[in-house]
């Protein structure tokens, strides 16, 4: 295969070397002027995306911070393509599609893109999954990328296994579904082995496993050392449960520290990843509340819903992320998702619902739901 | 700051005794505090509620003639007309604050809704639905069945309200009282003060006739206190979203006669006959209003316009004569406080439509400039009906040809409910036709959709007469 151009091998080098500085390094110059690369290189190469940010005045050379770049709202993905070299695409993911199946939005990566991904899913979860360098068996509660090729969680969790997990790891979601009988011989396996666990993969399949644990009556005391991560929220494929609730089982059931439980929130459209910090401050011993955390790479602002500006410390607003790692799509990303900074990183609430009694107009949402349930 | 007390509640005077406690939620933006006061009830309660307001009825209203009630409703809407009245004045102060709709619109609506409820409208629903409205009083003659005929409304009616438009729970209270039922109406948290003043518009107006009424609020889900009064009343009036008025009607013993009004859209029509420079103007700004009365929440509102092609004026053309249009319209009539999600959806959509513009496509986006204020966006008719955001998001689909529409529609058929047509050439009449066959419950002219008349049968429904029963003797032989 013919490589990238050599502009775009230029700039990934420096981003990953950036981003194999780690997730402590102090460098917001130099993440300041990578921004400005990354920005400059996609205004130049995305045609669409140029024009986007013509019409708002925005050019390279007018800006002269990451923030005055603009952002592209997620939904656009589902109707077209963003990528800096699209003949040199090797990889599409997709989001899940929450709403309408057809509607999904596809995130093109090239050779270069998947590098710099690999680089932040090193080095974050380097830091905020296994802060004490410890090797673990990494059982993963999702397909493997071979059956979920579009699925981006996929292929992180299996990078972090090849990476970080002992040869016994191994991904739990087959042909058939999701495989518990052999999730349990191995969490059975590790009790008797001694060998801690690394149990990951969509938050919603936890719950489910949850429920089949405490309907069988069954409960593990997996080794210390042994931790989860969860990512990527319910979508009413199980119950709703809080965060509280979610460690709470985690400990009750698998036998897991509250400290070990690791939720980390990705997305399609960005290529790193927002872990929350408890484990790594438990590790550090800093009495701190877990909260996502920016690793220095990437920046995420809070803007008004109404008017897209950015808002002060701590008011509830959309989050916008920006990442390094996008360069092979777009920096700047505008999601639906509500969240506030807060401390040394920010929350996340999901998807902003409907408050209150509104109109008598049929809504977009009641006629989703009401196709979806006849 | 000023600080206001509201109920959020309304009683006959021989309640009042039986609240035990109140409970106090409080809205408030800068200037303005509201402390709306909500009494806490129970299954007891509604018991003596039910039987109290039964035996006021029987006591005055049941033989009240038809002709002092509407003097006494005619009365009501007069007072609410007049930009003095406190208790309007009142109101616009306190749905502003819960809805977030700006106080604009509320008084476009409550004028709207007025204007359409005086005397003479009151006439003429009586004449359409019931033929001679002395029905109401006693034995008539009718000459069809050479005999006398009575009607009688049921004794009690038990209204629950789920949305935050004022018109509909005063609209049920007028529909009640013309068919000499009691009513007790369960406003929803969007908007629970605009029932309870109305009524005491009733109050000073009527006392007695007040006593005959009664507004409740809590929050959905009160399994016992909803059985309770569901298995007290002689007819129910449901309205609300698809789902919740299902579930409510599972709670609803058969016997009782229900009427349901859900949730449902509207839409646009206008013909090529009409794209024309001459009423351009006029055109876009009765658009413009169809899609900004109550910031396009109520099921009046369209989501989607269709402009046919092959006129003077260009669809695209129409389109910014509607901007200009909802823009001087936003100036007049502010669009009101939306939520968050609201917010996004509207920007992604937005962008989706800009994108779709810049790469080439048949689209076109216009908006107001930085908030979510209002949004057009245009496209060639995709064949299928996409719901709008809302908020002031409207979507016109140009089409080759208004016979085009229909399959589209089929799809969404029970969900239809107000259309605005102008076509201006003789293919009006078979169109009309074809939406009146899918299902549309009223067919009206751009600018008017939000203002229905008094006498429309509410989504297909008489809502006098569905609720009589009548009595008929034949002359003896």
């Amino acid at each position: 295969m013919t490589e990238l151009p050599k502009e775009v091998l230029a700039l990934d080098q420096k981003i990953i070397n950036f981003i194999r500085k780690g997730v402590d390094q102090q460098d917001p110059e130099g993440f300041n002027k990578l921004a400005l690369e990354v920005f400059a290189l996609q205004f130049k190469s995305i045609s669409l995306y140029r024009r986007y940010c013509e019409k708002r005045g925005i050019k390279p050379e007018k800006i002269s911070s990451w923030e005055d770049v603009p952002a592209l709202p997620t939904d656009v993905f589902k109707v077209m393509e963003f990528s800096m070299v699209p003949s040199k695409r090797v990889r599409t993911f997709m989001t899940s599609g929450t709403t309408n199946p057809e509607e999904r939005g596809k995130v093109g990566y090239d050779e270069g893109g998947l590098r710099l991904m690999d680089a932040t899913i090193e080095e974050a979860a380097a830091s905020f999954l296994f802060p004490d360098g410890m090797k673990t068996k990494v059982l993963i509660i999702a397909p493997s990328p071979e059956m979920a090729p579009h699925m981006i969680m996929a292929y992180g969790m299996n990078h972090l296994k090849d990476y970080f997990g002992l040869p016994q790891s191994c991904f739990l979601v087959g042909r058939g579904g999701f495989e518990v009988e052999t999730l349990l011989k191995e969490l059975r396996s590790s009790e008797e082995e001694g060998t801690p666990v690394t149990l990951c993969g969509g938050s919603f399949g936890f719950v489910n496993f949850f429920d089949a644990c405490r309907e069988k009556g069954l409960r593990f005391k997996l080794p210390s050392s042994s931790r989860t991560l969860d990512a990527g929220g319910f979508k009413g494929r199980s119950r709703e449960v809080k965060r509280e609730e979610f460690v709470e089982e985690c400990g009750e059931i698998l036998g897991i520290k509250k400290e070990f439980s690791v939720n980390l929130l990705g997305m399609t459209e960005i290529s790193s990843q927002f872990y929350d910090s408890t484990l790594r401050n438990f590790h550090k011993g800093l009495p701190l509340p877990g909260v996502k955390i920016n690793p220095p790479w990437t920046r995420t602002v809070v803007v008004d819903p109404e008017t897209l500006k950015p808002l002060p410390n701590g008011e509830i607003g959309l989050l916008k992320h920006f990442d390094l790692a996008n360069r092979g799509h777009i920096l700047a990303i505008q999601t639906d998702d509500l969240g506030r900074k807060i401390g040394e990183g920010f929350e996340v609430f999901g998807r902003s619902k409907e408050g209150g009694a509104r109109g008598c107009s049929l809504t977009i949402d009641e006629m989703t739901r009401i196709e979806k349930g006849k | 700051m000023e600080h206001i007390e509201v109920e959020a509640y309304y009683l006959p005077s021989q309640l009042k005794g039986h609240i035990k406690r109140l409970r106090t939620e409080v809205y408030g933006e800068g200037e303005v505090r509201i402390d709306l006061k909500i009494p806490s009830i129970d299954d007891t309660f509604i018991k003596i509620l039910t039987q109290q307001i039964r035996k006021n009825r029987e006591q005055y209203l049941a033989h009240l003639p038809i002709e002092k009630i509407v003097h006494v409703l005619d009365e009501a809407s007069r007072r609410w007309l007049d930009k003095d009245y406190p208790l309007r004045r009142l109101a616009l102060k306190t749905i502003p604050l819960i809805t977030g709709f700006s106080p604009e619109v509320v008084e476009a609506s409550i004028d709207a809704e007025m204007e359409s409820s005086l005397r003479e409208d009151m006439w003429r629903v009586l004449s359409l639905e019931i033929g001679n409205p002395l029905y109401l009083d006693d034995f008539q003659y009718s000459p069809h069945l050479d005999g006398y005929s009575r009607a009688f409304g049921p004794e009690l009616i038990v209204s629950i309200f789920s949305e935050n438009i004022p018109a509909l729970p005063h609209l049920l209270f007028m529909r009640s009282a013309l068919v000499k039922s009691a009513c007790i109406g369960k406003v929803a948290r969007g908007e629970p003060t605009f029932a309870p003043l109305y009524l005491k518009t009733i109050e000073e107006i009527d006392p007695k006739m007040a006593q005959c009424m009664a507004v409740l609020y809590w929050q959905g889900g009160e399994e016992e206190i909803e059985a309770t009064l569901f298995g007290q009343a002689d007819a129910v009036v449901l309205f609300g979203g698809v789902e919740t008025c299902r579930s409510l009607l599972e709670k609803i013993p058969r016997r009782i006669k229900t009427l349901v009004h859900g949730h449902r859209l509207g839409f646009g029509v206008i013909g090529r006959k009409r794209m024309n420079h001459q009423e351009l103007e006029r055109l876009a700004e009765e658009v413009a209003l169809d899609c900004s009365m109550f910031d396009q929440q109520a099921c009046l509102a369209p989501h989607v316009y269709y402009l046919e092609e092959d006129g003077v004026v260009s669809p695209k053309e129409f389109c910014q004569a509607i901007a200009v249009a909802m823009e001087r319209l936003n100036q007049r009539m502010p669009r009101g406080r939306i939520s968050s999600g609201e917010a996004s959806t509207i920007h992604q959509l937005r962008a989706v439509y800009e994108f779709r513009e810049l790469k080439g496509e048949d689209v076109l986006m216009l908006a107001s400039s930085s908030r979510t204020d209002w949004t057009i966006v245009y496209e060639k008719d995709p064949g299928t009906f996409s719901p709008s955001p809302l908020n002031r998001f409207i979507r016109i689909y140009g089409v080759e040809d208004i016979f085009q529409i229909p399959p589209a529609l089929k799809p969404i058929n029970f969900f239809l409910q107000n259309a605005a047509v102008a076509i201006g050439d003789d293919r009006e009449n078979e169109f009309i036709r074809i939406l009146g066959e899918l299902g549309v419950a009223r067919i009206t002219s751009p600018g008017k959709m939000s203002i229905p008349s008094m006498m429309w049968h509410h989504d297909g429904i008489s809502p006098l007469s569905s609720l009589l029963r009548w009595c008929d003797i034949e002359k003896k032989g």
